[in-house]
């Protein structure tokens, strides 16, 4: 339920006396945070984390592509993942609103995807799935159990985007002769969809987080890629740098593009309630 | 014979304010006497809620003076908030505190600001919901209220810290017809008492009975200043009448208010 | 491997790895919720260079991926010769991550307050910090009850990156992956832990919501 931005209206005109404290308190803060970011410069420096041979490689060509594949593989698992997630809960959301005991199936299993941590799910695939006699490949390893940790946040995130469409689109359609089903995957579905598309993304920046757990079951994605590097070179700390400042920045920018859906649909009049803030708040 | 103290309550003198580019108060000149009730009215844009919202520093101006019993007002610090704890203002959205009863709205300010003991602030405040006629929705939150019940709430909340003037900025424009009424009787008999006032307000016929001076305001100019039964038979200027009979077409077929 | 057997050969390993992951919950929730209050207060100052501070804090750590993160603290950081121990590095991990997300639900809440109640504050002479106390923080807190519960369950979720370390002792992921790699736990022993999980994030879920009816502001 946002409506303004709090930092426009907590603070009023400030008179003289107020402008120079905030001046002086700016100075200091500003002087402050230099300090920090001197403290650490000087840290890279004095144990020579500056030196070429940990930085030189990252003019090749070679690295930045090999960095690609593996950027690559992981944008793979993470859309893989978030597609697979999607179906499922679709699949949950439509069990909430049958009868009694499809109605407790879903509630526990949304329930049980959502308490469970991802990682256990990667175990699951990678020690326990094998010994049952089905293998699959490392990709399938990471991307499944992605797919199942999120499937409960998006099923319920689709609940909420199917109980934000007003009540008359469906008993609009039902009257106009449609059947329940058509009326539902025609007319109510189909702006429930772009409520969520948000959410959708938001959920898209998790699953791509947890794929960075491939190495876990051997997947060749950006960690694993950065790994082989690693042993090449000998460069752990500026690889990882560089590899984790990748990973913030496609995050980042996913998370934009949410945000600016999200707005742009707030301003054209066609929000959701927020009451799937859980999404966003998945480590 | 002359009641009133010599220096006005309120003063302001050749205040301009602009917004961007927007010129919004136009060399504004205006004086409140104790106990006068003084009405502003005008067209959306006017820049009256502006002038009335600048007393209590909501807005700050550009240039020119603003006078509480001729010390000007203070810009920051303790200094403002005493000010503003010796005016009191009524917003056209009311701002009850959501997360708190409506008596506890009403006690907030006495505690925390005069510094009253809870007792004594409480038995105040359940005295004046009396007065406003809301007491027996004390213990409930704003929400549970009815618009008008909530705008009385909060004409209490400001008597509560027995201001020497009290603001009014549109206070009945956001309220269903049907609550307009309660809420005028309210202000009505707070000017009866003699309380000082600066009320800006479309309702024509309240202005008519309740307001010692009124004021018409266009374009952030004050075009024209009177008392209600010159101003409203025989207004001087060619917006103001234009004005009221704009108004006068729209309120045809619709209920006046007294 | 039988739930029977399973319980006597591990239960008191399970026991202990259930302890390890509510304390590890706790302690990174209390210390996300301090550090996001901090980095919130600097987002809402009018101090330019603190928000653009605290703004980039929320965005470095909401966005890296927890194993990412855990890698640098553990392998990297020595190379700057800051060694931490095991223990230490989770923990920071499951702080920083969960305190941008607490930031974000605070400011969400802040942002709920309607500008109206600020100014009623204001022009009833209440100053800038008895706004602040009053009006402020009571309704930014009972508005994020919801997302925080959200948060306590993310963050014991985040826990699991226990497991990627030689903690001792596990946590409840750690133990599984222990005794599936040294055993035969089979689907049991996940089961076992899945089920300790959702039933911790089910109370936790319940509780947040009671606590919510109750301190939900109505507007």
């Amino acid at each position: 339920m946002r409506t303004g931005n709090i930092r426009d209206y907590l603070y009023e005109s400030p008179g003289p006396r107020t402008r120079k404290r905030i001046r002086i308190i700016t100075g200091i803060a500003l002087l402050g945070l230099l300090a920090l970011l001197g403290l650490i410069v000087r840290q890279f420096a004095v144990t020579g984390q500056f030196d070429a041979k940990y930085w030189y490689f990252f003019a090749k060509w070679t690295t930045w592509r090999f960095l690609g594949q593996g950027l690559l593989t992981t944008l793979e698992a993470a859309l893989t993942g978030s597609a697979i997630s999607f179906a499922l809960g679709f699949l949950l959301m439509r069990g909430k609103f049958q009868g009694k005991l499809v109605r407790g199936i879903s509630t526990f299993l949304i329930g049980f995807t959502r308490g469970v941590p991802t990682l256990l799910f990667i175990y699951f695939f990678f020690l326990v799935v094998p010994k049952t006699g089905w293998k699959p490949s490392a990709f399938w390893k990471i991307t499944l159990p992605c797919a199942v940790s999120a499937c409960g946040v998006v099923a319920e995130a689709l609940r909420s985007g199917v109980n934000a469409v007003p009540a008359g689109q469906r008993e609009a359609a039902l009257s106009l002769g449609l059947s329940e089903r058509r009326a539902f995957y025609r007319i109510v579905f189909p702006q429930a969809f772009r409520f969520v598309i948000p959410s959708l993304i938001a959920e898209l920046v998790i699953v791509l987080k947890d794929t960075t757990f491939a190495y876990v079951v051997s997947c060749a994605d950006l960690m694993q890629n950065a790994k082989v590097l690693i042993s090449n070179y000998d460069a752990m700390l500026s690889i990882y740098l560089v590899v984790a400042v990748i990973y913030i920045l496609v995050n980042y920018l996913l998370n934009t593009l949410s945000e600016r859906i999200a707005g742009s649909q707030r301003r054209s009049g066609q929000t959701i309630p927020e009451t799937n803030k859980g999404v966003a708040a998945h480590g | 014979m002359d009641n009133h103290s010599p220096v006005p309550m309120i003063e302001l003198r050749h205040v301009e304010k602009y917004y961007g580019g927007l010129h919004v108060l136009r060399d504004v000149s205006l004086s409140v006497r104790k106990g006068e009730v003084v009405v502003i009215i005008g067209p959306s844009g006017s820049g009256k809620s502006t002038l009335c919202r600048s007393i209590n520093r909501l807005e700050t101006i550009d240039s020119g003076e603003i006078l509480l019993e001729g010390a000007p007002i203070p810009q920051e610090g303790k200094k403002l908030a005493e000010l503003r704890a010796r005016i009191g203002m009524v917003f056209q959205s009311f701002n009850l505190f959501a997360h708190m009863s409506v008596l506890d709205n009403i006690t907030l300010a006495p505690v925390d600001v005069l510094k009253k003991g809870k007792k004594e602030a409480r038995e105040e405040a359940l005295q004046l919901l009396e007065r406003v006629g809301v007491r027996d929705q004390a213990g409930k939150v704003p929400a549970q209220l009815s618009g008008g019940q909530q705008q009385r709430a909060a004409i209490a909340r400001s008597l509560a810290m027995h201001p020497k003037v009290m603001l009014f900025d549109e206070p009945t424009s956001a309220l269903d017809p049907e609550m307009i009424q309660e809420v005028l009787n309210v202000i009505a008999e707070l000017a009866k008492e003699g309380m000082t006032m600066l009320i800006v307000t479309h309702e024509m016929n309240f202005a008519r009975r309740v307001a010692d001076r009124v004021i018409f305001m266009d374009g952030g100019q004050i075009v024209e200043e009177n008392t209600p039964d010159r101003f409203f038979s025989n207004p001087e200027s060619q917006r103001a009448r234009d004005f009221l009979h704009s108004l006068h077409a729209d309120c045809e077929g619709r209920a006046f208010h007294e | 491997m039988g739930f029977s057997d399973l319980l006597t050969k591990y239960g008191a390993e399970y026991f202990q790895a259930l302890l390890t992951t509510w304390r590890l919950t706790a302690v990174s929730f209390a210390g996300a919720f301090i550090i996001g209050i901090l980095i919130t207060v600097a987002r809402v100052s009018p101090i330019r260079p603190l928000r653009i501070f605290g703004d980039i804090y929320v965005q470095v750590f909401r966005n890296i991926p927890g194993a990412a993160l855990l890698i640098l603290l553990v392998y990297a950081l020595p190379y700057l010769q800051i060694v931490l121990p095991y223990d230490v590095c989770v923990t920071a991990a499951t702080i920083l991550i969960p305190s941008a997300f607490c930031s974000e639900h605070l400011m969400s809440g802040m942002n709920t307050i309607p500008p109206g109640q600020i100014e009623a504050a204001r022009s009833l002479g209440l100053t800038f910090l008895q706004m602040i106390r009053r009006i402020v923080i009571p309704q930014a807190l009972r508005s994020s009850v919801l997302p925080m519960t959200n948060l306590l369950v993310a963050t014991m979720l985040t826990t699991s990156l226990a497991s990627q370390v030689p903690m001792r002792p596990r946590d409840l992921t750690g133990i599984v992956s222990y005794i599936n790699t040294h055993d035969t736990g089979g689907v049991t022993a996940f089961v076992i832990s899945a089920v300790l999980y959702c039933l911790t994030a089910f109370v936790i879920g319940k509780a947040g919501s009671l606590v919510d009816r109750k301190v939900r502001i109505l507007r």
